[in-house]
């Protein structure tokens, strides 16, 4: 009576969840391999579905390139990020930023209060001017993508601007510091939340 | 049927008490053909890679084998039905999380078309290549071993027969919540003792975190109760400047390195050190470990007998062709035996699988390991290590540390967390 519950238990598993259809997997795209280790923060194919976690599917290849080499240098300050910066170096940081950049971004999933989306929206007309109506970014200037991005993270990351602890001395980065410095912490949450909602 | 029976059945046939497989039964529906499980149960169709162990490690191997590859089935054994991490497991000793919150199915993985067994695998047989399941057997063209640590309790006098008393809580699941229970209730005053075994053991530095969390834990709840730290290492052996900021907000921290616990006594509540002997109120010993047993039967482990080695870029055993070991039962790169390497692994060891059933040459890829440890109910540190290949051996990068606790470090661990545990399991 066992062995047959046991078999049966076993046959089932076996016959189960059969037949799936699969695309192409991840590991045969091109870059694919060479970004193996990222997939543990920053999610599958670089869509993290957590709030600290950024999301890098779909940003722009030029301005994920940069992030790589500023963290490996030390000049975007992450304890996290300058060791894994190294190792994108390593293999070969061009096939990593096409493949992140050709992944489809799928929206932070982490859906933040509607109060705090609408505050956002009505503080973010002066980084409208630089990330664009939408918060697409600006490719060109590598201004990059806001939208629908992971809110803790975008929260994280203006505090770091605010207190020039992020790429201190880049120059390319002077203008938001001198903005975020003018903006209260808590209108930051906000920001976040406004363009982590937006599609 | 009586349970009795039942369980002479499994212990006849070696499949331990892990269940038979009722949820699995529950999409089945083909009780009419089944048969006793003997001989070749599942012949196999077409290439067919079977994982030993759900882990970090082995539950990321299975998902991306299929994910790279479709056409390869994979069958997963996996005697536990739900994954309980031991990353952020502290935090319930602690009671700032619950258990619940670390508890996760495995239901992701069947999406993925992983066939899920939840039994103990009972034996390798590497010349017929097949795992043995009782009295039946699987066969496969390549096997994944991802078997975790197994503790050494002979190595402490009175603890193999104390195990329900003293407790390890070192695998995140019912002891970490036995162990919780016991600091709860243990009277203000009271001592905690904590044993940690020489290295090499899962996760270095887990016992660190364990100490933050119970001296947080006892300075919140507890305020005249001691925290005594027996460390068979000299010193702490990771993160240890960050530890020691941390622990100046824990007087009730009594640290004392080389300090190697032998024996241990629940009726006079005594742990013996070689020259001391410790009374106790609560203790949670940490065992020495070792690979887990399938990989000693199997003949895996080397000449230390506890730890496997393998070839650094494909992840397969030096001691047996065509079976993969991943994950902390491994030895001999310069990598901690931590949940993140065993995730990376697990993704560098499908790839070298499907290529070389494939007849394609496997990928040179190196791991990373991201650890965050918790130092009190809001903050946290981390270390980061990535590495590359260097003429078929894993070779360091670099190693970054924190340069400070911070509760945005805690926030990243909490990403962290949700983003890996989807890479295991999603």
């Amino acid at each position: 009576m066992s062995a047959v519950r046991l078999a049966v238990a076993v046959a089932a598993a076996l016959v189960l969840a059969g037949g799936v259809a699969h695309a192409a997997g991840p590991l045969d795209e091109r870059g694919a391999l060479k970004s193996v280790t990222c997939s543990a923060c920053h999610g599958q194919a670089g869509n993290s579905r957590s709030s600290a976690m950024p999301i890098i599917a779909g940003q722009d290849a030029a301005y994920i390139k940069k992030q790589i080499e500023d963290y490996a240098a030390g000049k975007r300050l992450s304890p996290e990020m300058e060791p894994y910066a190294k190792q994108v170096l390593n293999l070969g940081v061009d096939d990593v930023a096409a493949y992140f950049a050709s992944r489809r971004r799928e929206p932070t999933p982490i859906q933040s209060p509607a109060d705090a989306v609408a505050r956002g929206r009505s503080a973010a007309a002066q980084c409208a001017i630089c990330h664009g109506p939408q918060g697409q970014g600006d490719a060109a200037k590598l201004i990059p993508s806001l939208a629908g991005q992971a809110p803790g993270y975008l929260r994280e990351q203006m505090l770091l601007f605010k207190q020039d602890r992020r790429s201190p001395g880049d120059p390319t980065v002077t203008a938001v510091k001198a903005l975020l410095k003018t903006i209260p912490d808590e209108t930051l949450g906000d920001l976040a939340a406004y363009y982590s909602s937006l599609r | 049927m009586s349970v009795v029976t039942r369980r002479a059945f499994l212990r006849s046939s070696g499949l331990g008490l892990g269940g038979l497989g009722l949820g699995v039964l529950a999409g089945g529906g083909l009780a009419g053909c089944a048969t006793a499980i003997k001989g070749d149960f599942a012949p196999k169709k077409g290439p067919r890679v079977v994982v030993i162990g759900g882990g970090w490690g082995g539950a990321t191997a299975a998902k991306y084998v299929r994910l790279s590859d479709p056409n390869i089935e994979v069958v997963l054994i996996e005697p536990n039905r739900e994954f309980i991490s031991c990353p952020f497991s502290n935090l319930v000793l602690a009671g700032v999380r619950t258990i619940d919150s670390l508890t996760m199915g495995y239901d992701g993985l069947r999406k993925h078309g992983v066939r899920i067994i939840h039994e103990t695998a009972s034996a390798i047989e590497p010349d017929q290549k097949r795992v043995r399941l009782g009295e039946g057997y699987l066969q496969y063209d390549r096997l994944i071993v991802s078997p975790g640590v197994d503790f050494q309790f002979e190595q402490i006098e009175g603890l193999a027969q104390n195990q329900d008393k003293v407790l390890h809580a070192w695998k995140a699941g019912p002891q970490t919540v036995q162990l919780a229970q016991q600091l709860a209730a243990m009277p203000d005053g009271g001592v905690f003792v904590l044993s940690i075994p020489l290295a090499a053991y899962r996760c270095p530095p887990g016992p660190y975190e364990r100490t933050s969390m119970v001296a947080w834990y006892l300075k919140t709840n507890k305020p005249r109760s001691k925290l005594i730290v027996l460390d068979a290492n000299q010193n702490i052996i990771s993160k240890a400047a960050l530890f020691r900021t941390a622990w100046q907000a824990y007087p009730n921290i009594d640290y004392r390195g080389a300090s190697r616990v032998v024996g241990v006594d629940p009726g006079s509540k005594e742990v013996r050190t070689e020259f001391d002997k410790i009374r106790y109120d609560v203790v949670n010993v940490i065992p020495p470990q070792r690979a887990g047993a399938i990989a000693v039967q199997a003949d895996l482990v080397g000449g230390d007998k506890r730890w496997c080695e393998v070839n650094q870029v494909t992840y397969e055993s030096l001691k047996q062709p065509g079976i993969h070991v991943i994950g902390d039962a491994t030895i001999g790169m310069p990598v901690p035996k931590s949940g993140n390497v065993a995730n990376a692994m697990g993704k560098i060891t499908a790839a070298s699988v499907v290529n070389l059933i494939n007849g394609k040459e496997p990928p040179v890829l190196a791991p990373g390991n991201t650890c965050y440890s918790w130092v009190s109910d809001r903050e946290a540190i981390a270390v980061v290590n990535s590495y590359r290949i260097d003429n078929g051996k894993v070779v360091q990068i670099e190693q970054k540390l924190t340069p400070a606790q911070s509760p945005l470090v805690a926030q990243r661990a909490i990403g962290w967390t949700q983003s890996i545990w989807a890479d295991v399991l999603a």
